[in-house]
């Protein structure tokens, strides 16, 4: 009688073990994967830069679904959590204070320079989270002073002088006026890129500063052409007042080739214009969604979204596509997700292919990635197109 | 000796700088017709030349109207909107301290640059080109075709309203109104009409201005912040006075370009700023102004 | 009307809470004011600091203009001269927080000061348009300076209290709202001075108030000065509470706001300009929550940031409108009602 027994017993112990064998694996599921990886992102939805906000939205949105329907970060889900800010700092820091009292945030995107620079305390003492954000301002490119934060592209200044160096390299000793507006935005990379210039042998004749708002630049556009530059950098603007200065400038017989940064060249910008801007160029650190060179995360996008997405879009989705990779790294390294191991894991990307959305293998040594390439506007065709290969600092 | 000063430089500079004026004083006349009639404060004149700017965008490139219809259709509307804003904000604060009519224009400001970016967005457009392209040329020096050509339409209008406010029955009502309300009550002038009136023809003017003004720096939410430096003008021209308009207008066009060409685009704003104070310390009521004398 | 608050000295009479019921109605407000820093989540309180920096600024606003009649659009530029002030001595001279508030003030108070000379000469809207002119000016200075750090502006490091760095709102909390308590205190007890009286026969009719022997210049500019005073600590506290300070930081809109905010919660009383700037300050996060409860609420996002300014005008337009003495009036409207039930008006 004994048999049965222990085989009973047997059986009730292999059963208890399979039971508990059961029990603990989804568990042990549980135990790995863990609460959601949060990206908090206080987002320009309106105001003045609603244009950009919308594309970064739908850029950050589409990528963490993008992971998410892979299975996510070694199981942990992604978690896209926007508020609207209208481009107020003021309602940015607000927002910032309400996504991260409600939900642990480790990665998050800010709107403006303005709302990197006040919520830099913040960070450093939380110490629960890196950033990154729509801003490209020089200031931030500090590991020292911004060791929370860094910039998904090439910072004002880099931009400068990668455009400088391409006009070094077409047509030496030129001579390159800049025209910025009076903002910190517009006044951030000028003093370091008029030192850049002049180190590539160039000259700067004349500096010009447009008063926000202004609408009448004839007075300016009589200095730029008698400064009589042989290119004209344009910085701090996103539309106005650009093709104002050109148009005037052609009718004033000015034969200075124009050229701008960032946040002026998305092609729908560039594209409203008019006649006036064909030749345009400016430095694009992103291919442009309908660039037709091998590059299949722009095909992935592409199948997402059949019309045209803005760069904005692309500086979006590139932040999110950076936001996982440190956050993968991290988790790799069997490290837990705070802001100084997500900074140490972004640092250690090292030749890292973006899947062609930046044409080059990238490497994030400190807080910005200074590569790009400069690209001309074809307005019969409506599109932007590489003029120079891409250039790394 | 300092040298060969630029003379050429100069005109130049003046040139542009005196047509700019010419935009400023058609906005200053919408802002004088206004105050002339109702003795109100319209801090909301920039906000309003952006309507009237933002319905011909909508008229001309998006309906894609042809201009003969797109520019009357556009100043109609703003026309409309002056209408309106007496009726319902202006009317009811008649008999209330200056001050309380200013703090509404305040807000009207606000809820008209909040329609806009609602309708619009805050994006900032262009508007489409009807002005001819040709560059003026006064000797060497050279002018931008739109803004002569804003210059002009401003003098024409400012000269009409001029004679019109000397010999039309309704331009003298206005005046009439504007110096005594119950003088002119009592002798048959319908008050509460030629206040619309006033109204109406200012929010008009004021669209042909943001038509232009938009022509030239394109279109956005925050085209408003044009009128403060219209407030600079209307004060140094005289609140009250439509020469002072034209006037004022050239002056702080004037000294804004020089500003900007001798000491650089930064100091535009606080020249005209500086400019304000100095009248108003020295002469408060504007070089045309009148002076308004306070009783007890 | 009140029963049974017989008064038998002048002093108790003009005493500033004088029936029982307000006093234990106080009592119960500081208790909750004392216990909501251990309830509320980080961002309210945040959200209480900022309410508590408008209403110091909002009652500074309302001694000059709602007190005086003097119209000031310019209360942002003297906030920002006594945030600068602290942004400026913390970082490079480091004094302790309490002398840079009150230097934070002191030189708010002398820009008020310069700005209201020409208030003798200059009247009404006259003065409000060189208010705006101050505005520029200031904004021009702050960006243009490199002492101020230029367009980049400063970076403030928290205030220390004995070594302990306040740089979390809860700490944060108990360094402005006793400010603020202190500073509504001293307002609410100058208009119990013959310089408050002044204040207010100025506004009433200033010509009558020179015939009854009040310097007018003195007491104009003395109305300045602690307007601005209150602007520069208020600014001083704002330095603290944000820790970055840029000449963007206190744009004219912020001064259309105090203004808003004053005239929405009633111009001349102290209960005016406590309830114009948190009601002012609520109604965006208000707005947020109605629009979050609203049915296709996530497209309706979009609309928030313009749905906020069109409500921030018709509020000044509503308010002047129909209710030209503000929630101060509609408050008093409210005990009134109570008061007298139950007995008909």
């Amino acid at each position: 009688m004994d048999t049965p027994h222990t085989s009973l017993q047997r059986r009730h112990l292999l059963l208890g073990a399979a039971g508990a064998a059961a029990l603990t694996s989804p568990l042990s599921v549980l135990a790995q994967s863990g609460e959601d990886i949060v990206i908090g992102g206080s987002i320009p939805l309106t105001g003045v830069f609603a244009f950009a906000g919308v594309g970064i939205n739908a850029g950050i949105g589409d990528y963490v679904k993008m992971v998410n329907d892979a299975g996510g970060i070694k199981g942990r889900k992604l978690k896209y959590v926007p508020e609207d800010t209208g481009y107020k700092v003021d309602v940015s820091v607000a927002a910032y204070k309400k996504i991260t009292s409600q939900n642990k945030v480790h990665l998050y995107y800010g709107d403006s320079t303005g709302f990197s620079k006040t919520i830099n305390p913040e960070l450093d003492r939380a110490g629960t989270t890196l950033m990154a954000g729509a801003s490209f301002a020089s200031e931030l490119n500090d590991p020292a002073k911004y060791p929370n934060q860094f910039l998904v592209g090439p910072d004002y200044t880099e931009m400068f002088g990668i455009l400088l160096k391409h006009i070094a390299k077409e047509k030496p000793g030129a001579k390159v006026a800049f025209v910025y507006s009076d903002s910190e935005f517009g006044r951030d990379p000028i003093e370091k890129s008029e030192a850049a210039a002049k180190a590539l042998g160039l000259s700067v004749p004349i500096k010009i500063m447009t008063p926000a708002g202004s609408v009448d630049v004839s007075t300016e556009v009589i200095k730029l052409r008698r400064a009589a530059p042989d290119y004209t950098i344009f910085h701090g603007y996103i539309l106005a007042p650009i093709p104002e200065f050109i148009t005037q400038g052609k009718q004033q017989g000015m034969t200075s080739k124009w050229m701008g940064t960032f946040w002026t060249m998305d092609s729908s910008t560039v594209m409203k214009m008019g006649e006036a801007a064909d030749g345009f160029m400016g430095v694009m650190p992103y291919r442009y969604y309908y660039d037709t060179e091998k590059a299949p995360m722009l095909e992935k996008i592409r199948a997402l979204r059949p019309e045209y997405q803005s760069t904005a879009y692309i500086q979006g989705f590139l932040a999110a596509m950076l936001f996982t990779e440190s956050a993968k790294r991290t988790l790799d390294a069997g490290k837990p997700l705070d802001g100084k191991n997500l900074k140490a894991a972004l640092n250690s990307i090292k030749d890292f292919d973006t899947g062609g959305l930046i044409g080059v293998p990238i490497t994030i040594s400190g807080n910005s990635i200074p590569v790009g390439r400069v690209y001309r506007a074809d307005m019969k065709a409506q599109k932007m197109v590489a003029a120079s290969d891409w250039i790394k600092l | 000796m300092t040298g060969n000063f630029d003379w050429a430089y100069l005109f130049e500079i003046s040139l542009t700088g005196i047509a700019g004026g010419g935009l400023y004083a058609l906005a200053a006349l919408a802002f004088v017709m206004v105050y002339k009639a109702t003795r109100v404060v319209n801090i909301a004149i920039g906000e309003l030349l952006m309507v009237g700017a933002y319905l011909f965008f909508t008229f001309a490139s998006m309906f894609a109207l042809p201009l003969w219809l797109a520019i009357p259709a556009a100043v109609l509307g703003t026309g409309l909107l002056g209408a309106v804003i007496e009726r319902t904000m202006i009317r009811p604060l008649l008999g209330e301290p200056p001050i309380s009519v200013f703090m509404v224009t305040v807000g009207l400001a606000s809820v008209l640059v909040g329609l806009v970016e609602m309708i619009w967005t805050a994006d900032q457009r262009r508007l489409p080109d009807f002005m001819p392209t040709q560059p003026i040329m006064v000797g060497d020096a050279f002018l931008a075709p739109k803004v002569f050509w804003g210059a002009v339409i401003a003098i024409v209008f400012i000269a009409a309203v001029l004679v019109v406010f000397r010999f039309w029955r309704g331009g003298v009502a206005l005046r009439a109104t504007a110096s005594d309300q119950a003088a002119a009550y009592s002798v048959g002038i319908n008050v509460p009409r030629v206040f619309s009136l006033a109204w109406v023809a200012s929010a008009m003017l004021a669209a042909i201005s943001g038509i232009i003004v938009g022509s030239i720096g394109g279109i956005s939410s925050s085209m408003g912040v044009f009128g403060l430096s219209v407030l600079v003008v209307v004060i140094v021209g005289g609140l009250d006075s439509v020469l002072g308009a034209l006037v004022g207008g050239i002056l702080i066009g004037l000294i804004e370009a020089l500003a900007g060409a001798y000491l650089g685009g930064e100091y535009k704003l606080l020249a005209t700023f500086i400019v304000l104070v100095a009248v108003l310390l020295v002469r408060p009521y504007g070089l045309f102004g009148t002076h308004e004398i306070e009783r007890l | 009307m009140r029963i049974g608050t017989l008064k038998e000295t002048y002093i108790a009479d003009a005493a500033l809470f004088d029936s029982r019921t307000q006093k234990v109605w106080l009592a119960v407000g500081a208790a909750l004011l004392v216990l909501f820093p251990f309830m509320g989540s980080d961002y309210w309180l945040y959200l209480a600091c900022l309410v508590s920096i408008n209403v110091a600024s909002a009652t500074g606003l309302n001694i000059l203009t709602g007190y005086t009649g003097l119209v000031s659009l310019g209360q942002a530029a003297f906030m920002g001269l006594g945030a600068y002030t602290v942004a400026v001595l913390e970082t490079k001279v480091g004094t302790p927080f309490v002398l840079n508030l009150l230097a934070g003030g002191f030189v708010a108070m002398l820009g008020g000061i310069v700005v209201g000379i020409p208030s003798l000469r200059v009247k009404g809207l006259y003065l409000a348009i060189a208010t705006i002119a101050a505005s520029f000016i200031a904004h021009f200075i702050f960006a243009n300076w490199k002492f101020t750090g230029g367009t980049g502006g400063l970076s403030v490091p928290p205030a220390k209290l004995f070594g302990m760095a306040l740089d979390t709102s809860f700490r944060l909390y108990w360094l402005i709202v006793p400010v603020t308590l202190l500073m509504l205190l001293g307002a609410a007890n100058l208009f119990r001075t013959r310089v408050g009286r002044a204040f207010i026969a100025i506004r009433d009719r200033d010509i009558s108030a020179e015939v009854l022997g009040i310097p007018l210049l003195r007491y104009k500019l003395l109305s300045f000065g602690l307007s601005s005073f209150y602007a520069g600590v208020a600014g001083g506290l704002w330095a603290y509470f944000f820790r970055v300070v840029t000449p963007e930081s206190f744009p004219l809109l912020m001064s259309i706001f105090f203004l808003a905010a004053i005239i929405v919660g009633g111009m001349g009383s102290i209960l005016g300009g406590i309830l114009g700037a948190v009601f002012m300050t609520m109604v965006p996060e208000l707005l947020k929550l109605v629009v979050g409860l609203l049915p296709g609420g996530a497209e309706l996002t979009v609309f928030l940031s313009p749905v906020r300014t069109v409500i921030f005008g018709l509020l000044i337009i509503g308010f002047l409108v129909f209710e030209p003495h503000g929630l101060a009036e509609v408050w008093r409207r409210i005990r009134r009602f109570f008061h007298l039930w139950p007995f008909r008006n």
